[in-house]
């Protein structure tokens, strides 16, 4: 629909910009600042190998795992019918990342060597096992109960936790080497087949949520009333949980667990324009690509030399902004109405 | 006007039954439906009302018996297809994210894809109707337990609107504005759709039952099939063109208003202590149901 154009329309065209602007500077500022008059003309063997084998590799896993995180948390949020389903807290995140050094620890008594293909897949499977666990432990007759979701997550995380450290302590030295590595979450030292690979399972994944845009917002009315519209349900939860585990898996087996940005952005987005997942969803992957974006360049320049896992980043920051979340909601429900807004929680 | 002068669209209820955990909550039901008319459930809670609208419905798979939709068999039929020919408005309703009246009616508006002149006519035709049109960027959370009636009852509508002819060349592509209300014609051509409310009228004012009951029973005669469930009996002697009176399960009685709403029907099978009169003008009943027995 038309109306549908002109809402999204502006946010749109900003956050394109915003995202150009983000690629630009995370492109030129670095290690050596390179200008843009360098780009135009001929750039050094160095220039050229530093921006095409370091920055520019790590500059699409941003954007490509920034997108994929927001979308999937926008996903899992319609399935739970609630904003705070994202995968890090519900423990999705860590249950991929448990799937991920089970197959660094033990895949290499099976195989001679262990391929960023076979931790992608053994991640995506963790995740969607622990998604489908958790739905069935906290949706009843097609009602999810918040609290038992949140707490089913953190119950989640810690298992997860748990048997991924139970596994490094088994693990030996090369072994846990790749692990520890693995586990910091890093984003430097991408190759490009690894970020080809994750482009590729993040796009394929997007584009099966993107068909799916009405369905979520039908299910957002219920089950009952979703199935009453013409979309069939259980058809629908299956693809929203298999093809959001599918963009936690990829993106958590190649840079680690990297929470929050699934939660940040659909949020903000739905302040901004409204609920409608047919915005929200291309809307929150822009805005996704931009948030990891920004956060990566922080995370480079903030102790340079240096540089800060960028999960770590993600977490400083995310982390209030969760509590803020949660206090919103407390005023609402103790009646201290007027300082928050309608939209939203 | 020719849809509404071919055959009515029938749905055709043969010994159906529904078990969950072994009670029986229906038994051996055999009933029919057509469109252009006013069908109203009644019975006692429990009685199996709603479970025989979510067979209807398709929510709900029967345990014996069969449910035949225009000569074919309801499990035959996908869920797009049912989708666009029949809406439902069910007894409790609830919306996870905040999303304005108008945002909600385009959801349901959007089951069919129409072109989006159409879908705006649409959308302002259904929320004229429920008298939404001033609520219409409400928040859908802020509102009163009657006004998100509406404002469902105007998403349900959304989903089986009919086109208008002839007015696309006439609209203007913007958003049409509020003051074309007045030439927007609320007057739709059905053809074969079915609505189907379950206790529409509950947490609604007077006022918007009667405004809404009077569009059902035009609409009944413009085409569309309206099966509901009612507790309220007097408002289902006028608004109903047949009734259908369950007991425990079971059909107790079927057919016009008049056969069925009588002093002797309503004691049995609902247990009601109620006056029966018949209206002079219009041969309805007008039944008052009293707190002392006479």
């Amino acid at each position: 629909m038309r109306s549908l154009l002109a809402r999204g329309l502006w946010p749109f065209t900003l956050l394109s910009t915003l995202l150009m602007l983000g690629l630009f500077a995370s492109l030129l500022i670095g290690g050596f600042t390179l200008s843009l008059s360098d780009l135009i003309t001929e750039l050094s063997a160095q220039q050229s190998m530093v921006l095409w084998e370091i920055r520019l590799p790590r500059l699409m896993m941003a954007a490509v795992i920034g997108a994929g995180l927001a979308i999937s948390g926008v996903a899992l949020q319609a399935l739970f019918r609630n904003p705070l389903a994202e995968p890090g807290l519900i423990g999705v995140s860590s249950s991929a990342a448990f799937g991920a050094v089970f197959v660094i620890v033990l895949g290499g008594t099976l195989w001679q060597e262990v391929s960023v293909w076979q931790i992608s897949a053994a991640a995506s499977v963790a995740a969607s096992v622990s998604t489908v666990l958790l739905y069935s432990i906290s949706t009843r007759h097609g009602h999810t109960d918040v609290a038992l979701m949140l707490l089913a997550g953190v119950a989640f995380n810690a298992i997860a936790g748990a048997m991924t450290q139970l596994l490094i302590t088994f693990s030996d030295d090369s072994q846990l080497r790749s692990a520890l590595f693995w586990m910091m979450g890093s984003m430097a030292n991408l190759s490009w087949p690894t970020v080809w690979m994750v482009t590729g399972l993040v796009s394929l994944a997007t584009i099966a949520l993107w068909r799916l845009v009405n369905p979520m917002n039908a299910f957002l009315l219920g089950e009952k009333t979703c199935m009453q519209m013409g979309y069939d349900p259980k058809w629908f939860k299956w693809q929203v949980m298999g093809f959001s585990a599918l963009i936690v898996g990829a993106s958590v087996s190649v840079v680690g667990v990297i929470g929050f940005v699934g939660l940040v952005v659909p949020h903000i987005i739905r302040l901004w324009i409204g609920a409608d997942h047919r915005l929200v969803l291309p809307l929150s992957a822009i805005g996704g690509a931009v948030l990891l974006v920004l956060a990566d360049l922080l995370a480079r320049q903030l102790i340079f030399p240096a540089e800060l896992p960028i999960g770590l980043l993600m977490a400083l920051l995310g982390g209030p902004f969760f509590l803020m979340l949660l206090l919103g909601k407390r005023n609402r429900r103790m009646g201290n109405r007027s300082k928050v807004q309608g939209r939203g929680l | 006007m020719s849809a509404s002068q071919t055959n009515p669209a029938k749905i055709q209820v043969e010994g159906l039954s529904y078990s969950i955990d072994g009670s029986e909550l229906l038994k051996q039901v055999d009933c029919e439906f057509e469109t252009r008319q006013v069908h109203v459930i009644l019975g006692q809670n429990g009685a199996g009302k709603s479970t025989l609208l979510n067979c209807l419905s398709h929510e709900l798979l029967p345990t014996e018996g069969s449910i035949i939709w225009n000569g074919q068999p309801l499990e035959s039929i996908s869920y797009v297809d049912l989708a666009l020919q029949r809406a439902v408005l069910s007894q409790s309703n609830e919306l996870a994210f905040s999303f304005t009246v108008q945002e909600l009616v385009e959801l349901g508006e959007a089951v069919q894809q129409r072109a989006s002149v159409q879908a705006k006519l649409v959308v302002e035709a259904v929320l004229h109707v429920c008298d939404m049109t001033h609520l219409r960027h409400r928040d859908y959370l802020t509102l009163s337990g009657g006004e998100q009636k509406r404002a469902q009852l105007a998403r349900v509508l959304a989903q089986i609107w009919p086109e208008q002819q002839g007015e696309k060349e006439s609209t203007p592509n913007a958003t049409p504005p509020v003051q074309n209300l007045q030439q927007l014609k609320i007057e739709p051509i059905f053809n074969g759709q079915w609505l189907f409310l379950d206790e529409w009228t509950a947490g609604l004012d007077i006022k918007h039952q009667q405004r809404l009951g009077r569009y059902f029973k035009q609409w009944a005669k413009r085409g569309l099939g309206i099966i509901m469930v009612l507790h309220d009996i007097s408002f289902a002697a006028q608004l109903a063109d047949r009734c259908l009176i369950l007991k425990e399960g079971q059909v107790f009685a079927d057919g016009e208003v008049t056969s069925t709403l009588t002093q002797a029907t309503l004691q049995e099978a609902m247990e009601m202590t109620v006056r029966v009169e018949i209206d002079p003008q219009n041969k309805l009943p007008i039944i008052t149901p009293l707190l002392e027995s006479f």
